[in-house]
């Protein structure tokens, strides 16, 4: 049986729950789960002022209720699943190494900033700074899957160093900005300025961008492990033509003021 | 004017981020105003001259007049009861009272900000992100043979920077003043400040960041196709010429504006042009600094930065500083709602904030410390008039090169002092929260350093 947290009072203030995370609730009872410790702003106060508790976690967290105002769920999570009914705040699945996040809804700025290992699927859209790194850190995401399939917003994977973003939408501007490895597939459109300062890794997208200067195009061809990367994510759900997976792409590379080896891949045959 | 005049000599104007400290005040203590500002720019003489004791009460609670004690008991007692309080503005006071407001933002585990956040914040996350070459700006004045300015229009908002520091005084290395000086001018349309420049570039609106970008390629090296001018405005001779005098100056100085980081882009414009520096580093001396603009800004950002290790957006909900611009950034924390009280030092963000954010700050208890009355003392719960920091109130403040100068006080005010207020204020929050958890003191009141 899995352990379901219904929100029954909307916090008035941000509200931090690391707690929540199946590492920290796997075997709990109930009681023990709803005397944890969250903040309420400042306020250090108990799960259980929030959460209806029931079950006990086997690895699998249901949350129900508008989520959109509590930050930090799934923080650090290696193991287990956790499936959020609506939205969700900031700092989602933060630092992960493992398990699986499944969002119904939106999500806020930062989903997996730091993530090692692991999948998160957002069915709506999210927010800015996806797998980034926190400011002031040289490195972003290193591993594992975020999958979203709405729009997000800017510095999608800034400093990510492994691992996949696919974006069903639209990106902002500076998408894989200083990128150091990794992919990024964005099959709607990309804001500005993408690729900034990234040194190694790949940017896919689906139709045209604009390139900064730095960029130069190097051929239009047919990479094959693109194939298998479009097909993959066309498994979770996510809109991929039989022509963009057989298609064409415009490679350009850059960024020449860095180490000029990462790759911008244009959908050729749009 | 009467017979009672006072002459104050190097006073310090702390109108702008010049921090200009050679000013010749003569101050007519009857009428309590300053009647003449020597050495003073036309935004000082204003700053100066404008500045009269008003009459409106020390402290009011819902714009009724109460004692100081009472709206001091009252603030303390809002910000302790509240979840996620804020503190924001700053950056007109001086740092002692700076200091005050830290720790009350520590006690009450509340979140502080500075106006920096909607000026030069960019510049503090790409200082963390790039790092800064940088100097002061006496090093500019005796050595710089080449000055840059990007996204900024010094002629209008800091009229001295040019004849103080950057472009005519005459220094060590640089005997001629203006003619041993290659003055570059960088912005999107033709402002005041061109004149001054030998070379005028203008950029396309919203391109900076690729400009810079190509510099950078080129400093580096590199190719860039000839139709960055179609895209930026700027032609690639334009550009190669511009990096030519960069590379060859023996003293080069990036000054940058909020043209540049308050434009699409934002931290990464600022990164851009710190970067630009690095690279040129490789070929000769060069250094860059954003112009800021309020008169302690940067002593804002400084004094957060060595108490907190963060110079602007930081939380401390959970008992120790943490930083996230978007996140704790007041704007954002407005915005969103997430605030549940407010205490704004020293700036008026009701008539600049976005309207989201004036709209929650009409719905949650604010406390405005300010010298005059504002948008923001009009929608405030409390409501204290402070004196004017370097005309009424001495202590120190950093000019915008990190450089710290100590003021005077011209003459004296009816009204106390944003320290004196904020020390009050954490005395009491202090013995609210040690109440609150149960902490007995020995004897007397709260003893808080």
């Amino acid at each position: 049986m899995s352990l379901k947290l219904s929100l029954h009072t909307k916090p008035d203030v941000p509200l931090e729950a690391d707690v929540i995370c199946p590492d920290k609730l796997n075997g709990v009872n109930e009681t023990a789960i709803a005397a944890l410790t969250v903040f309420h702003g400042n306020d250090q106060t108990a799960l259980g002022d929030f959460f209806t508790v029931k079950g006990q976690c086997d690895g699998e967290i249901q949350l129900e209720g508008d989520l959109a105002n509590v930050k930090h769920l799934g923080s650090e999570m290696t193991i287990g699943k956790m499936i959020i009914e609506g939205d969700v705040g900031q700092h989602l699945g933060a630092c992960m190494s493992g398990g699986e996040i499944v969002v119904e809804g939106n999500a806020h700025d930062w989903v997996a900033p730091e993530m090692t290992g692991g999948k998160i699927t957002i069915k709506g859209n999210a927010g800015h700074l996806i797998g980034s790194a926190y400011r002031g850190s040289p490195i972003g995401m290193q591993g594992g899957e975020i999958i979203i399939h709405g729009d997000v917003k800017n510095e999608t994977g800034n400093t990510m160093r492994g691992g996949l973003i696919a974006i069903g939408g639209n990106t902002g501007d500076f998408t894989g900005v200083n990128m150091l490895a990794g992919t990024i597939i964005v099959l709607g459109e990309m804001g500005i300025r993408n690729g900034a300062s990234m040194k190694r890794g790949t940017i896919i997208s689906m139709h045209h961008a604009p390139m900064i200067p730095t960029f130069s195009y190097v051929c239009t061809y047919n990479p094959t492990y693109l194939r298998m990367y479009l097909s993959y994510i066309r498994k979770l759900g996510m809109e991929v033509s039989d022509e963009q997976i057989n298609g064409n792409y415009k490679r350009w590379i850059g960024d020449a003021i860095e180490l000029n080896k990462g790759e911008i891949l244009l959908y050729a045959n749009e | 004017m009467s017979e009672n005049i006072k002459i104050v000599k190097n006073a310090t104007c702390t109108f702008c981020g010049c921090v200009c400290d050679d000013m010749e005040l003569t101050v007519d203590l009857d009428e309590k105003r300053i009647i003449k500002a020597k050495n003073a720019c036309v935004l000082g003489r204003a700053w100066f001259a404008e500045h009269t004791i008003g009459d409106w009460p020390v402290a009011m609670i819902d714009g009724k007049e109460v004692s100081k004690e009472e709206a001091i008991e009252e603030t303390a007692q809002t910000l302790v009861k509240a979840k996620f309080p804020i503190i924001y503005g700053l950056s007109d006071t001086t740092c002692e009272a700076q200091r005050q407001a830290v720790a009350i933002s520590d006690i009450i585990r509340g979140t502080i900000d500075t106006t920096t956040s909607v000026c030069h914040g960019p510049s503090g996350l790409a200082f963390q992100g790039v790092g800064e070459s940088t100097m002061s700006l006496g090093e500019v004045k005796n050595r710089a043979d080449l000055v840059i300015y990007w996204g900024g229009n010094p002629a209008a908002s800091h009229p001295r920077h040019f004849t103080r520091y950057t472009v005519t005084p005459k220094g060590m290395f640089i005997p001629n003043g203006r003619k041993d000086r290659t003055v570059v001018l960088v912005d999107i349309r033709k402002t005041p400040s061109a004149p001054v420049a030998d070379l005028f570039i203008q950029v396309k609106p919203g391109k900076d960041f690729e400009v810079l970008w190509a510099l950078r390629a080129l400093v580096k090296g590199k190719n860039i196709d000839p139709s960055i001018e179609e895209e930026t405005g700027v032609s690639l001779a334009t550009l190669e010429d511009l990096v030519d005098k960069m590379k060859n100056c023996r003293y080069g100085v990036l000054f940058f504006g909020m043209g540049l980081t308050m434009t699409r882009g934002r931290h990464f414009n600022s990164g851009a042009i710190m970067a630009l520096t690095t690279d040129l580093n490789e070929f000769t001396h060069f250094v860059t600094k954003p112009v800021r603009g309020h008169g302690n800004v940067t002593g804002a950002d400084n004094v957060l930065s060595w108490q907190t290790g963060y110079p602007f957006g930081v939380n401390f909900n959970r008992g120790y500083p943490r930083f996230n611009p978007g996140e704790f950034t007041t704007v954002d924390t407005l915005s969103r709602g997430d605030a549940d009280a407010a205490m704004f030092i020293a700036s008026d963000p009701a008539s600049n904030f976005p309207k989201v954010a004036i709209e929650h700050m009409k719905k949650i208890p604010v406390i405005s410390l300010d010298t005059k009355q504002t948008e923001t003392s009009n929608l405030a719960h409390v409501a204290f008039a402070t004196s004017t920091y370097g005309i009424n109130t001495g202590g120190t403040v950093y000019r915008m090169d990190d450089v710290p100068i100590t003021m005077r006080s011209a003459f004296d005010s009816p009204y106390p002092d944003d320290e004196e207020i904020l020390t009050a204020i954490k005395k009491r929050v202090q013995e609210l929260v040690w109440a609150k958890q149960g902490i007995k003191i020995a004897v007397g009141e709260a003893r808080v350093a």
